[in-house]
């Protein structure tokens, strides 16, 4: 369909020659995107060696390798990368790489922007890291940051102005993708023929843009209290620690959201080409995306239950909160009658795709146990909520963004990868990840405590089993790297325009590798080689 | 063809950028008022 526009107009120039020019300076979604992606991937096995100085210490009871303090900053550190380093840049890397192409748009609505929405990235993450060799170490009070903990440490002002950095990137990508979708469509790409994943990301889009300025206000205050003498979370002065936490968590909730709906849009990518069936219910999944993203504004104190709320709080937040389990199992209802009666194959990006529903789901449902106010009373602050937000977080989200790095392999690097390695890789994560997390669930319900690097001598084989599958499933993850550097540099195996048979959209219509500029003329728009192939939405 | 399709992309890049700036207000207001509505003034 869109073939002749865009034969005929990509590679009027192509990408600057110089590295300096080519990405440092590059306005190129396509580049910008590769950038992300890149940098997550690099913060992935950072926050992963954090990962590993955890597992490493928790491997049996006792203190073994590194001082309380030092594990106190693993734990913070981990989150913070994780989070802010791993996920959410490598989000933002699939949509400026997929985004454009996928709507029919030249490239992003600001390229200018674009560009410094990444590059401000490392400077915010070299801030980050650089505390942890500063006299007095880095930010130890968990990624939450509660005062008065986190205001006891001498780093919080880097680590505010760390956060600070993280969310203007953030804002301003969530702007962009805004602006793109809104505006910069091909003609004939309405609101409802956009793939699922273009609009999990401008739902996600405004949240972001909702919810990181309340966390920039909240660092703002803590940075007040510590150096400028305001009281707002300080009891001794009229203040309220308690008031942080809302207001954290107004943000937190959301943000939990801004981690994975996007992976339903991948998933809603995924699953329809290799069962070869458009997806089922195309716009019950985009309602309960947005149905999903609304709800996630009133259930932040599901977190706060063990802080002593009012009865009534406790019961409308833990009833809102039990109400999302409606639209994300409208979501898992339709991911699987998709593959039903489907012509299913099982390359790589499909198992990942079938475990994320799978562990996903499980990661659900110890959510909705959360979600029950008295039984959070117990759970709270023990290793089930660990296991539960790892199960959402690594099974979820990560597995998503591995699901989209196998998918869409082809179409940026122009070479398939090898699916021999992509399948050991598979297999290897998913055994291991069970192994890792799913015994955290028994430690939770025995009462072990989360963020502490000794404990009770009762739970020592569980932590042992953990550990092992801790360190299987960070070494299962050099493979990951491997499969990829062989894709992109090594692999003799070229890939097809369009590289999946069953894939659809606008995307597959653009040679492999994706020239450096693309759709310089708007695409026609055909509605049968839409990827969720009915045309009376 | 060439300059129409230019102008139209020229006004998309236009209405983008006006996007933007509503955006970017929204999320100063929502920063501004985070820290505003807890000064009890």
């Amino acid at each position: 369909m869109a073939h002749d526009a865009t034969h005929d107009h990509h590679d009027h120039h192509g990408a600057p020659q110089g590295f300096f020019q080519r990405w440092v300076m590059s306005t190129n979604h396509k580049d910008i995107g590769t950038l992300y992606l890149v940098f997550a991937l690099l913060m992935f096995f950072i926050g992963g060696a954090f990962a590993m100085v955890i597992r490493a210490e928790l491997f049996k009871p006792g203190m073994q390798l590194v001082q309380p303090y030092f594990f106190n900053e693993m734990t913070t550190m981990h989150a913070l990368v994780m989070i802010f380093g791993a996920i959410m840049p490598s989000f933002v890397g699939l949509a400026n790489w997929m985004i454009p192409l996928m709507v029919g748009a030249p490239d992003m609505a600001l390229p200018r922007m674009n560009n410094l929405s990444f590059w401000i990235m490392p400077f915010a993450f070299t801030l980050l890291l650089s505390t942890l060799f500063m006299p007095g170490g880095g930010p130890a009070g968990g990624w939450t940051m509660y005062p008065p903990l986190s205001l006891q440490g001498e780093s919080i002002a880097y680590v505010v102005f760390a956060v600070h950095l993280m969310g203007i990137s953030s804002i301003m990508g969530a702007i962009n993708i805004i602006a793109t979708i809104l505006n910069m469509r091909a003609p004939g790409m309405d609101l409802l023929k956009m793939p699922v994943f273009v609009w999990s990301w401008l739902i996600t889009a405004f949240l972001l843009i909702a919810v990181m300025p309340v966390l920039a206000g909240a660092v703002t205050m803590l940075l007040t209290d510590k150096y400028f003498h305001t009281n707002f979370f300080n009891a001794a002065g009229g203040g309220d620690p308690v008031l942080y936490q809302h207001i954290f968590w107004f943000f937190g909730h959301p943000e939990v959201y801004i981690m994975i709906l996007p992976a339903f849009g991948i998933i809603s990518e995924i699953i329809p080409t290799f069962a070869r069936k458009p997806i089922f219910g195309y716009k019950a999944m985009v309602f309960a995306i947005a149905s999903i993203a609304f709800l996630s504004f009133i259930v932040w104190a599901h977190h706060m239950f063990a802080v002593g709320l009012p009865m009534g709080a406790e019961i409308f937040f833990m009833y809102a909160t039990m109400l999302i389990a409606v639209p994300t199992g409208v979501k898992v209802f339709n991911w699987v009658s998709t593959m039903w009666g489907g012509s299913m194959t099982f390359e790589t990006p499909m198992l990942f795709s079938i475990a994320f529903v799978i562990l996903f789901t499980i990661g659900g449902f110890s959510g909705l146990m959360l979600a029950l106010a008295p039984a959070d009373f117990q759970y709270h602050d023990t290793y089930f909520v660990v296991a539960h937000f790892h199960y959402v977080l690594v099974t979820g989200a990560a597995f998503s963004i591995m699901a989209a790095a196998y998918y869409w392999l082809p179409k940026w690097s122009g070479n398939m990868y090898s699916e021999t390695w992509g399948k050991i890789h598979f297999w290897s994560s998913v055994i291991s990840v069970n192994v890792l997390f799913f015994p955290q669930h028994f430690l939770g319900l025995a009462g072990m405590p989360r963020r502490i690097p000794d404990y009770n001598v009762a739970f020592a084989n569980f932590n042992m089993i953990s550990s092992i599958g801790g360190f299987w499933f960070g070494a299962s993850q050099l493979i990951f790297l491997g499969v990829i550097v062989h894709c992109v540099y090594f692999s003799k195996k070229k890939a097809a325009d369009r590289s999946w048979e069953g894939a659809k959209g606008l995307e597959w219509t653009v040679p492999s590798p994706a020239p450096h500029h693309t759709f310089d003329v708007p695409p026609v728009i055909h509605d049968d080689e839409l990827a969720h192939g009915h045309t009376d939405h | 063809m060439n300059a129409m399709v230019d102008n139209a992309m020229d006004e998309r890049r236009k209405r983008a950028r006006r996007t933007a700036w509503i955006a970017g207000c929204v999320a100063l207001g929502i920063f501004v008022l985070s820290i505003v509505q807890m000064l009890k003034l």
